[in-house]
């Protein structure tokens, strides 16, 4: 028996188990690429538009999320679908990798699964092996049909075929991340949070880059994120940049082949110390055992946000320096630096609530999980009524949420006023992220909602915040109705700075937010613990 | 205090299709250790969370400690304390953070109980919940429970994870609560254990009692062994009445009776020139046999049942 005995079958498992889930996330990204080039092609049909648009691409939003800037003075279908495509493909296919890659690793062995498996006939990588073959697996399907699909758009064959592969070597790659990282904690939910972190500062290393330069500068060159662009697809097309994938790939693999062959099942680099042999005073009540049980996700995500969106904040600084070297870009926005710097910021603003609105719908499920493990029951079997232990995680919820939206607001603000030495953005992006508060707190009682009175229809909630991210983000470019538009979450409430704050949405908003989580509350106390 | 502490009676639970009770009884006396038998997916567990207020009952009255324990379930579960079948703890919690916080959200416990508890189990309250055993994470449950000053303890399988040394240790806090006079409900699968505790046995099967009431009253209503060496002919003892499964081999001879024959059984072995003779009362695994015996010879049939 060698170290990858079983592979194959446990190749064939992993794609049966998560054929559904695999299925979707591959319709889902090869379907934004389909319905996105035409919408494109339709949008921005004459010479004028597209100039129009290539200039938004030069500013710090269109770098943020469209690139380097290549082909911009040409810009035709091909450069078009690159620059508004791409980073969104990208981080799509990095959260699905991570996601995937610690649910069949690091996840199993938590679970007391692997343990399972590796007594039988099955080599000690073979499980990695299997994680990270199906991952890659998934990933050269779906960058196949994107290339198929822009191909059979009429763009240039070798051009479609490099990006696809580009894509799909990017998805392998952050998989390899989240391998490296699954090694290192012993639990499922801080594997993926550390990859996620590792990624998230590679995508900063590319944006910062690339406003640095046009083009991109040598911190751009560090970051996966930069090397399906420096292909210069449809533009001037070298294929030697997606050597850089395999290289990093070949690298991440050893080192999680590695460490896994250096360490005992179960067991992550640092080994368990001992704790306190009593509870602290601080930790009685279900609203402390919430609070004590997500404290460090907390601190974490709101760290996370604070640091991400101080960056952003302080990128402002480069659009006064964009709107000299581009003067078109001031007819596009009639109006100044800071009018440019409104509307870039009030983008990241409706990004820090993505990502407050996914720790928010995070933080209810818990509860869920807390159930199905029993857990819940060992507490419900004591004098917590069930309104004090939902209500607890859902105040959890409601408080964390609040926290990285004003953390986010504020490094925003920090960020901006350091960048154009003017303090007062400290106040107006506060003010901005507080006006789209109830956003977050919407998602919290409306997962509480599902929780609590129909725990099947939990995904209904994730496929509401995917649907927002993605009508906020490409509803325009997909040329939406407004009413397809205004379903989204993020686009509901008034975004500030640059919009006009109307209270009416916003208390509609805190409403529904406090009616869903009162009938949470009383669903949850109606019907049955679920059975372990 | 009310002298009847559990009553349930006719209770159904279905999910969806599924009944997993279907018309169950029980009923617990204060100051008693009941027994509460049943094979794996029987409805053991369901019952007990339907006695904590975690399920609710589609159909019968289930009275716990004199309220609902679906309406009043804090009041209720300030006066008991329950120790899970499978205990899960929070991983990135200690024994000793989790034995506190349990007791805290009980209403409190006894410090001086707790220490001595930890050390009459062997447990280190210091080490992380993940790095526990399930015999760890059990003894985490019990400590929490027994430290309580709970006047009903529920048990779903206490021990099923504990080593013999342990299950000692059990057996005697059991039998301590049992003199401080409080009530005990036991599930178990442990015959023996059972045997030593328990003053009452409710055997359920497919979510109904079965048989329930003292393990002297149960056993009257069953077949004591007989074993005895005879000289005389043994063949006259297959036409008495009650006697069954008779089997001879030279001079020794064994059968089942059903008790309330047994006198005159004996006497019939009495005149075949008896030279020894033992008499076994049904042992708890019999009686248990008897109920699922059925179920056993039907097991390579149909593949059994499960909730």
């Amino acid at each position: 028996m060698n170290a990858l005995t079983g592979t194959g079958t446990l190749l064939r498992f992993v794609l049966r188990r998560d054929r559904i889930r695999l299925s979707v996330w591959t319709l889902a990204l090869v379907g934004t690429v389909a319905a996105t080039v035409p919408a494109l092609d339709e949008m921005f049909a004459t010479e004028a538009q597209r100039r129009s648009r290539a200039a938004l691409m030069d500013t710090p939003t269109g770098i943020v999320f469209g690139g380097p800037g290549y082909g911009l003075d040409d810009y035709g279908l091909g450069p078009m679908v690159v620059n508004e495509l791409t980073m969104s493909l990208l981080i799509a296919l990095a959260v699905m990798n991570i996601l995937h890659v610690v649910r069949h690793t690091r996840a199993e062995e938590e679970s007391g699964r692997a343990e399972l498996l590796r007594s039988g006939a099955v080599g000690p990588s073979a499980q990695m092996t299997a994680a990270l073959a199906t991952a890659a697996l998934v990933d050269l399907v779906i960058g196949g049909l994107v290339a198929a699909t822009l191909a059979g758009s009429g763009l240039a064959i070798a051009d479609s075929a490099a990006y696809g592969l580009g894509l799909a070597l990017a998805g392998i790659a952050f998989g390899a991340v989240a391998a490296v990282c699954a090694q290192v904690t012993g639990y499922g939910r801080g594997a993926a949070g550390l990859a996620f972190l590792a990624v998230g500062v590679l995508f900063l290393f590319r944006v910062v880059g690339d406003m640095a330069e046009p083009g991109g500068n040598a911190l751009s060159w560090l970051s996966p994120f930069a090397w399906v662009q420096q292909t210069r697809v449809y533009d001037d097309l070298r294929w030697w940049p997606l050597l850089l994938y395999p290289l990093l790939v070949c690298l991440l693999f050893a080192a999680a082949y590695a460490l896994a062959g250096r360490r005992d099942l179960g067991a992550g680099l640092v080994p368990p110390r001992p704790g306190p042999a009593g509870a602290g005073s601080l930790l009685r009540g279900a609203t402390a055992l919430h609070l004590h049980q997500q404290r460090g996700a907390v601190i974490a995500w709101a760290a996370a946000v604070f640091a991400f969106a101080a960056a952003f904040g302080t990128l402002s600084s480069e659009i006064d320096t964009m709107l000299e070297e581009n003067p078109e870009l001031g007819a596009v926005f009639l109006g100044g630096t800071s009018e440019v710097m409104a509307g870039y910021l009030g983008t990241m603003v409706s990004y820090t609530m993505m990502a407050a609105s996914a720790y928010a719908v995070v933080s209810v499920l818990r509860t869920r999980s807390e159930e199905s493990s029993g857990r819940a029951e060992a507490v419900l079997a004591t004098a917590v009524s069930r309104y004090r232990w939902f209500g607890g995680a859902l105040v959890v919820s409601a408080l964390s949420s609040t926290l990285i939206v004003l953390l986010g607001g504020l490094g925003m603000g920090i960020g901006a006023a350091a960048a154009v030495e003017d303090s007062s953005w400290i106040g107006t992006m506060l003010e901005a992220v507080l006006a789209q508060l109830p956003v977050a707190l919407l998602f919290t009682a409306l997962t509480a909602l599902v929780v609590g009175a129909a725990p099947r229809l939990v995904p209904l909630v994730w496929a509401w915040f995917g649907y927002s991210v993605l009508a906020t983000m490409f509803g325009g470019l997909l040329g939406l109705d407004e009413w397809l538009v205004d379903l989204s979450a993020f686009s509901m409430l008034p975004l500030l700075p640059g919009g006009e704050f109307e209270a009416a949405p916003v208390a509609v908003a805190a409403a529904v937010a406090v009616a869903a989580a009162a009938g949470g509350l009383l669903g949850f106390r109606r019907r049955d613990l679920l059975p372990v | 205090m009310t002298d009847t502490v559990i009553d349930a009676r006719g209770v159904v639970k279905r999910f969806g299709r599924f009944t997993a009770l279907d018309g169950l009884d029980l009923t617990v006396e204060a100051g008693q250790v009941a027994g509460f038998l049943g094979p794996n997916g029987a409805g053991k567990s369901t019952t007990i969370r339907v006695l904590l207020g975690l399920l609710r009952a589609d159909a019968g009255t289930v009275r716990l400690l004199g309220g609902d324990p679906w309406k009043d379930a804090v009041a209720l579960h300030r006066r008991l304390a329950y120790v899970p079948g499978d205990v899960s703890l929070w991983p990135n919690m200690t024994g000793g953070q989790a034995i506190d916080l349990l007791g805290r959200l009980r209403g409190g416990l006894d410090p001086d109980r707790r220490e001595e508890l930890l050390a009459r189990f062997e447990l280190d309250p210091s080490k992380k919940a993940r790095t526990y055993s399930k015999g760890n994470r059990q003894k985490v449950a019990l400590v929490a429970a027994l430290a309580s000053d709970a006047e009903l303890l529920v048990l779903d399988e206490p021990t099923s994870g504990l080593d013999p040394l342990m299950e000692s240790v059990f057996t005697r806090c059991v039998l301590e609560a049992k003199a401080q006079g409080r009530t005990v409900l036991l599930s178990s699968h442990i015959l023996s254990e059972v045997e030593k505790l328990c003053d009452t046995v409710t055997i359920i099967r497919r979510g109904r009692t079965v048989e329930s009431g003292t393990l002297e009253g149960l056993r009257h209503l069953t077949r004591s062994t007989v074993r005895a060496s005879v000289d005389g002919d043994p063949s006259v003892l297959s036409g008495l009445d009650g006697v069954h499964d008779l089997s001879a081999d030279g001079n020794r001879v064994s059968f089942a009776v059903d008790n309330d024959r047994l006198g005159t059984a004996v006497r019939a072995v009495g005149d075949l020139e008896v030279r020894s003779l033992v008499c076994t009362p049904p042992s708890l695994e019999e009686l248990f046999m008897r109920h699922y015996g059925d179920e056993l010879s039907a097991l390579d049939g149909s593949g059994g049942e499960r909730t």
